[in-house]
């Protein structure tokens, strides 16, 4: 396998009622990897830490063999990220948008740009605002995609799409790959996970329960009696029995 | 940087910011609190941070690859640049005031605070206190805008009040006089105004380039 494009080790971050505790998982180059966990797992705090966007107390993370820290500028030349809910300056054109953002990345192609508003049906004279929720989601992997993006980083990128645009999205990224593009993407929705996903990175109360190939830890899931796909495995290691606490 | 500014000015400034430069025009105004147009600039700058937080501008610029201390820096630059506008537009103003609309019976009967180097003081005053209280109180979270902005409010209130009462202190008239008969002081005065000015905004802006690098977005 070759060398991966993103590597976190020991990353722990502590807040007043939760703390990510010893995050350590790593994703190939050309792989598709789930991050799953229920919601407050941790999913979002460890996709920020990594960005730099919240500060790990402690941890290592490197990009392409460089320390995020020493080398923020250049990673982030290099990698993608949207978050599923999030969109920016929504009431100013995708044109205007585009405009501006293009003049930061010197790695940045028209080409591959026009060619994704064409495939994604992407009106640069609409605004954020006029899009749906998968609309923006597409506009948010053109951007990323347009400079040439190794690592698409995505927070919950499927949470509130309709199935025929999950689906869609789900092709897009086995496209990428195809590429040589890496995705790592959260999600509660298991299901995407089972049409797409090479490896995935599992997490609960802030701590890492496995982060392997997807096909080993199905295997070594069933073999212990945990489940035979991810949904029987997060209800195995998830499920609050209410029957019993509301009694 | 250039890409930054541009960032600034195409995306996060509210269209209200550009318009509010037009309060200068509020330096002609006789008989009235004519600093209250600094203030009135200030609040088309607000605008633009209420704009911008909706338009999740910090964060699209934090995952930019750009150091965060340029980005501290560039919204510094350009809320200096509408306060210099600003200013600019306010010296003119004055400049006109002072000389071809000098003998104009509204101004000569003015007793509150006149078009002179001083008002021009006290403008630049309140625009330090804006980036100051304002500029510096924002980037303690990247997101609460409301506090550092009331506390700025009830600052400035203050300040242009003491400018309005200061000529009316015994001994301090010449502080209004707008015949420049006393020129050499009151451009001293404006020159340390600008000093303040300067001094208050550089260390706002280093200070919110630290508190900027240690917060969680």
């Amino acid at each position: 396998m070759s060398d991966p494009v993103l590597e976190v080790k020991g990353l722990c971050k502590e807040y007043p009622k939760f703390r990510l505790e010893n995050v350590s998982f790593s994703v190939p180059r050309a792989c598709i990897m789930g991050f799953i966990g229920r919601n407050g797992a941790g999913k979002t705090t460890t996709l920020k830490s990594i960005l730099n966007l919240v500060h790990a107390s402690a941890g290592e993370i490197r990009y392409f063999g460089l320390d995020l820290h020493e080398s923020e500028e250049e990673i982030k030349r290099r990698i993608g990220y949207a978050g599923g809910a999030v969109d920016y300056y929504k009431r100013k054109k995708i044109r205007d948008i585009v405009a501006v953002t293009r003049s930061f990345y010197p790695n940045w192609d028209e080409n591959a740009y026009r060619k994704y508003m064409t495939a994604f049906d992407l009106d640069e004279s609409k605004t954020p605002s006029q899009l749906s929720e998968g609309m923006k989601v597409k506009l948010n992997l053109c951007l990323s995609l347009s400079h040439r993006a190794e690592l698409l980083i995505l927070d919950e990128p499927t949470s509130g799409l309709d199935p025929v645009s999950r689906d869609e999205l789900l092709d897009i990224f086995d496209v990428l790959r195809g590429n040589g593009v890496s995705v790592l993407f959260s999600t509660h929705i298991t299901s995407d996970l089972d049409k797409c996903a090479d490896s995935i990175t599992y997490i609960k109360n802030g701590r890492i329960l496995a982060s392997e190939p997807m096909e080993s830890y199905i295997a070594s899931c069933r073999e212990n009696g945990i489940g035979g796909n991810l949904e029987e495995i997060m209800l195995h290691y998830e499920k609050e029995d209410y029957h019993e606490k509301l009694a | 940087m250039k890409n930054l500014l541009d960032k600034e000015l195409k995306l996060a400034t509210s269209p209200l910011a550009w318009l509010f430069l037009l309060f200068s025009l509020m330096t002609f105004i006789p008989g009235y609190p004519i600093l209250l147009g600094s203030f009135f600039v200030c609040l088309g700058l607000f605008h633009s941070f209420q704009n911008a937080g909706e338009a999740n501008d910090i964060l699209y610029t934090a995952l930019l690859p750009v150091r965060k201390n340029d980005a501290v820096r560039a919204k510094f630059i350009s809320v200096c640049f509408f306060e210099l506008v600003a200013f600019l537009l306010m010296a003119v103003f004055t400049v006109i005031r002072m000389t071809v609309m000098s003998d104009s019976p509204v101004y000569k009967t003015n007793v509150m605070m006149n078009a002179t180097p001083l008002y021009l003081a006290f403008v630049l005053i309140i625009f330090a206190l804006f980036n100051l209280i304002f500029l510096r109180g924002f980037f303690r979270t990247a997101y609460k805008i409301g506090k550092p902005f009331i506390i700025f409010i009830v600052v400035t209130m203050i300040t242009i009040g003491i400018g309005e009462s200061l000529h009316h202190v015994p001994g301090l008239e010449f502080l209004n006089d707008p015949s420049g008969k006393r020129m050499g002081l009151q451009l001293a005065i404006l020159a340390a105004g600008a000093v303040i000015y300067a001094v208050v905004t550089f260390l706002s802006e280093k200070r919110s380039e630290y508190s900027f690098e240690r917060i969680d977005l």
